[in-house]
């Protein structure tokens, strides 16, 4: 790189600023993902003329929003080399705790509640993955069918509906043309990356998942911080819960099933590593929106919802592997 | 015609040059040293034999054959084997499974009683006390033991060429010797043997010929090892002569040192620390010699937080410490540099900048980074190591030689200004120039008062390093002793642990008994008596020292005896006390020392000749073997 740069001369030049943006884009995992996002806009824009309207991106912005919550949460708990198998069980048994309390209690309290369920059994997965050294697969494979029963005993098994409108306005309602919503994600997205970035937590779950003994002797809270990162995704799931409520105004309790699944692909696809240490936010985000626009431009193109698995499956493999190529093989996931 | 030949290795790993046209000629029935600074490309050179890696250009042949070896699979079969730095080995497997592993990789029907036999009869090559049972898991094996799998496993494949990457570094003395012993014999049969090591009284001890690498080239091809010195290898390695690696100022212009910092009193944290004592003093570096499973690194282990003790005192700056976690530790101003780089220093995730500062963001307070309060002190301290300023911002550790990554990780707990230092083997796996730098930082922050504990099975370096030294033997302090009072010999004696040493303890305990006097076992040098074991209770016949303890010949109960060394009973003057010496017999003429008897009277009916011939024969290895 840098005999390139040395080297005098316009072609030189022109070469340095050619292999500069390569190297770039061979480092930078952001970019690639920015790369890949508008290759799919293109591609789907070109064989779709519905993809690039409003109606439709204003879609595709409210599907990311509670795969997008989860997979934040996912994230953190994949860094630290962890997994979180129970999300989807977690959106279910929130949703319903929020069923069951706005009707007495009213909309705030039930959010509270839903929440509050959420967190603690995130809480309750973090405790004994951390304190008791248990599997993280194995608890949260406990936890998902835990929180999965609790969802159908709870709800009595049924749906529960008439949700208020208070609930239902908060992914119609826009501001300056961009739903509530969606902004609600970014907003979580950037807090996310500053933590991250520059606080002392985020960067204690790289160190936990790049090398646990290493950070535990370098005084790093480890059973705090990897505690954490579980409650985390507990409580993001019950956030996803919030949203979805709004948005299906109705809680079924089979709500979010599958949502361990996607977002842990998005995560994946986001260029992190399933044994923990490297991986990025601003990553999945990317992951989320790939396989967003993926769903909706099957979708438009009217495939069979068959098909659509075997479709989003194979796009999952083809991106980690081409990650892997990529880095060099660095990336193990 | 020579066994292996390479000619012309030329390897490059991305813009890195490692090998840059190295040849190299191995004989069958020789023991070849393959030597070199860390990043001179021997380990490189070590895995193109190997197979493990693929040479951009140069040949490679095996009998005077071309040879092109795809995949370390085809090197074995072809009958190369490697013995890494860095075990291999699967820990879930037993030692068995793992000894045979490669054959899991060959056609055909594996026969697992043949196995199994012919595992046994490998160990029973290394000798019984490398003990290491077959069934038993390699999780459950300390790392010396695994080492000895490793080697194990090499020698299960009959490869008639095996190299050997650095096998002794985590070895106890004891089990180098066995080692060397085995490498002899597979010379003697016609084997080929490459040996890698930074340790040059190994590479004499041991090898025919050298072969020097700097910076991917040959400096000096298959010299006849006895026509070089120590010091000629040494300039040949790093360019220059290192006289006194240890850095020291001189032996007796030793700074005097301040209070206590950390006082350990009989420490129990089962199941290695037994009985722990020692002081270190601030400004001191205090050696923690012993040998692997002595309980060394767990006693570090244990004063930082990692390990919970369940007995003893530790007292820092003489208030109570117990440090019930490594935070803990941290804020009140230890640092500790762990045995294994790799698995317990570096987060290869992080950049250099983010490895240097963990240790900074543990003692943090606060929710950010605060990385900038530390730029000052990060620059000062690139300074003093002698790193450049912008490879700060490389984003991986892992491009760096060991030896940079032990500076970067010496620079994590120095950024925090620590009064005491617990290092554990600081310079494995670091080249010789590198090491007499950290030797230098070492010198350096002890003049500023910091206190060190440093452990290292290297006995020389302990010696040269550290101000005293406490050895422990099985969990127990047996010493505690200035460093230029003892040399390697006696500090191995010291250190042996109570399992090898038994079978002299057993001859004196006998004599004790059928005698009534008190037996021990002593070496004499310098005027002074180091006295590694004593048994018997007779307080008639102490003859003025204890186990452990190594004062001057003029200061015991014997000092006629110790000064004679004659070849019969001798009595004081004064006292009466008969005393009767007799010298451990050695094949190699080292210094074994002596086993004494010191009774309260001179005796009447006792042959002294006859009985130093019985102690004499049980003492002979001989005898050993027949016994066992």
């Amino acid at each position: 790189m840098s005999e390139t740069a040395g080297a005098s001369g316009p072609a030189a030049v022109r070469r340095g600023l050619g292999s500069r943006l390569l190297h770039l884009l061979a480092t930078q995992l952001e970019l690639r993902m920015l790369l890949v996002i508008i290759v799919v806009m293109a591609v789907l824009s070109l064989i779709s003329p519905y993809f690039l309207t409003p109606k439709n991106l204003l879609n595709v912005m409210d599907q990311s929003v509670i795969a997008g919550m989860v997979a934040l949460g996912q994230t953190l708990v994949i860094l630290i080399g962890g997994i979180d198998l129970s999300v989807g069980s977690l959106i279910g048994v929130s949703a319903v705790a929020l069923g069951l309390v706005f009707p007495k209690f009213g909309v705030p309290l039930g959010v509270v509640a839903c929440l509050a369920t959420g967190t603690a059994l995130g809480l309750v997965n973090g405790v004994i993955i951390s304190a008791g050294k248990v599997a993280p697969f194995v608890v949260t494979l406990g936890m998902m069918s835990v929180g999965r029963s609790m969802a159908y005993v709870l709800s009595g098994a049924s749906s529960i509906g008439n949700i208020p409108d208070s609930l239902g306005n908060l992914t119609e309602d826009s501001l300056f043309g961009i739903p509530i919503d969606f902004m609600c994600l970014i907003v979580a997205y950037a807090i996310a990356w500053y933590f991250l970035t520059f606080a002392k937590g985020g960067r204690t779950l790289y160190a936990i998942g790049s090398n646990v003994e290493a950070a535990r002797i370098a005084g790093l809270s480890i059973n705090l911080w990897s505690i954490a990162a579980y409650v985390i995704a507990g409580l993001m799931s019950a956030v996803a819960a919030v949203f979805l409520t709004s948005k299906v105004l109705s809680i079924d309790p089979i709500g979010g099933a599958g949502a361990e699944l996607n977002s842990i692909a998005a995560v994946v696809i986001g260029g992190a590593s399933l044994f923990g240490g490297r991986g990025s936010i601003i990553g999945t985000l990317g992951g989320v929106f790939i396989m967003v626009f993926i769903s909706n431009g099957l979708n438009l193109l009217n495939v069979s919802p068959y098909w659509q698995g075997t479709a989003i499956g194979s796009i999952i493999i083809a991106a980690v592997l081409i990650e892997r190529l990529l880095s060099g093989g660095r990336s193990g996931a | 015609m020579a066994l292996l030949s390479l000619s012309e290795i030329g390897k490059r790993f991305g813009a890195t040059v490692a090998l840059a046209g190295a040849s190299f000629t191995l004989e069958a029935g020789e023991v070849h040293a393959l030597v070199g600074a860390n990043g001179a490309g021997k380990s490189t050179l070590s895995r193109v034999v190997s197979g493990h890696i693929q040479p951009d250009s140069g040949t490679i042949s095996l009998d005077g054959r071309l040879v092109r070896f795809a995949g370390a699979r085809e090197a074995i079969r072809a009958g190369i084997a490697m013995v890494t730095q860095e075990t291999s080995l699967a820990p879930d497997l037993s030692v068995l499974e793992n000894i045979m592993l490669p054959r899991l990789g060959m056609p055909g029907r594996l026969d697992w009683r043949a196995m199994r036999r012919d595992a046994e009869r490998l160990i029973a090559r290394l000798g019984a006390e490398a003990g290491v049972a077959v069934g038993a898991r390699v999780r459950d094996l300390a790392i010396g033991q695994r080492q000895i799998v490793e080697i194990l496993k090499a020698l299960a494949l009959n490869s008639r060429l095996i190299i050997f990457d650095e096998p002794t570094a985590p070895l106890s003395p004891h089990e180098t010797k066995l080692l060397f012993g085995i490498i002899r014999t597979l010379a003697a049969g016609g084997h080929g043997l490459v040996f890698v090591s930074h340790r040059l009284e190994e590479i004499f001890a041991l090898s025919n010929r050298v072969t020097v690498l700097r910076e991917g080239r040959v400096v000096a091809g298959a010299v006849p090892t006895r026509e070089l010195t120590q010091g000629e290898l040494i300039r040949l390695m790093v360019g220059r002569e290192l006289t006194d690696i240890y850095a020291r100022a001189g032996k007796t212009a030793r700074p005097p040192h301040g209070a206590p910092v950390l006082s350990v009193r009989h420490l129990f944290a089962p199941p290695r620390v037994r009985d722990v004592s020692f002081t270190v003093h601030a400004g001191e570096i205090l050696g923690l010699a012993g040998l692997v499973g002595a309980g060394r690194s767990e006693t570090l282990e244990t004063i930082f937080g990692l390990r919970p003790a369940r007995g003893g005192r530790i007292e820092l700056d003489g208030k109570p410490f117990p440090a019930a976690s490594p935070r803990q530790a941290i804020r009140a101003g230890l640092g500790l540099i762990p045995e294994d780089r790799r698995t317990q220093g570096t987060v290869p995730d992080f950049s250099v900048r983010e490895n240097l500062l963990l240790a900074h963001l543990g003692a943090h307070h606060g929710f950010g980074l605060a990385y900038r309060r530390r730029d000052s002190a990060v620059r000062r301290l690139l300074a003093l190591l002698g790193l450049p300023e912008q490879r700060l911002l490389d984003a991986n550790l892992l491009t760096f030689s060991g030896g940079m990554q032990q500076k970067v990780i010496l620079a994590r707990w120095l950024v925090l200004s620590p009064r005491l230092l617990l290092l554990d083997e600081p310079t494995r796996g670091v080249d010789i120039a590198t090491r007499s730098s950290i030797y230098a930082l070492l010198r350096h922050v002890a003049a500023e008062g910091v206190a060190s504990v440093v452990v290292s099975s290297d006995f020389e370096e302990v010696i040269g390093l550290a101000d005293r030294i406490v050895v422990l033997s099985d969990g127990v302090d047996v010493t505690s002793i200035p460093s230029d009072m003892i040399d390697i010999e006696k500090l191995g004696m010291f250190a042996a642990p109570r399992s090898s040493a038994e079978r002299t303890h057993t001859i004196l305990e006998r004599l004790a008994e059928r005698y009534g006097g008190r037996a021990f076992w002593i070496s004499i040098e310098g005027g002074r008596v180091f006295c590694f074991d004593r048994v018997g209770t007779a307080p008639a016949a102490d003859p003025g020292f204890a186990g452990g303890s190594f004062p001057e010949i003029a200061g015991t109960r014997i000092p006629e005896a110790l000064a004679r060394r004659a070849a019969g009973f001798v009595t004081e003057a004064g006292s009466g006390l008969t005393t009767l010496l007799i010298p451990i017999p050695s094949e190699s003429g080292h210094d074994f020392g002596l086993i004494g008897l010191t009774l309260a009277q001179p005796p009447t009916h006792l042959d002294a000749e006859a009985l130093a011939k019985s102690v004499t024969h049980e003492l002979e290895p001989e005898a050993e073997r027949e016994a066992a």
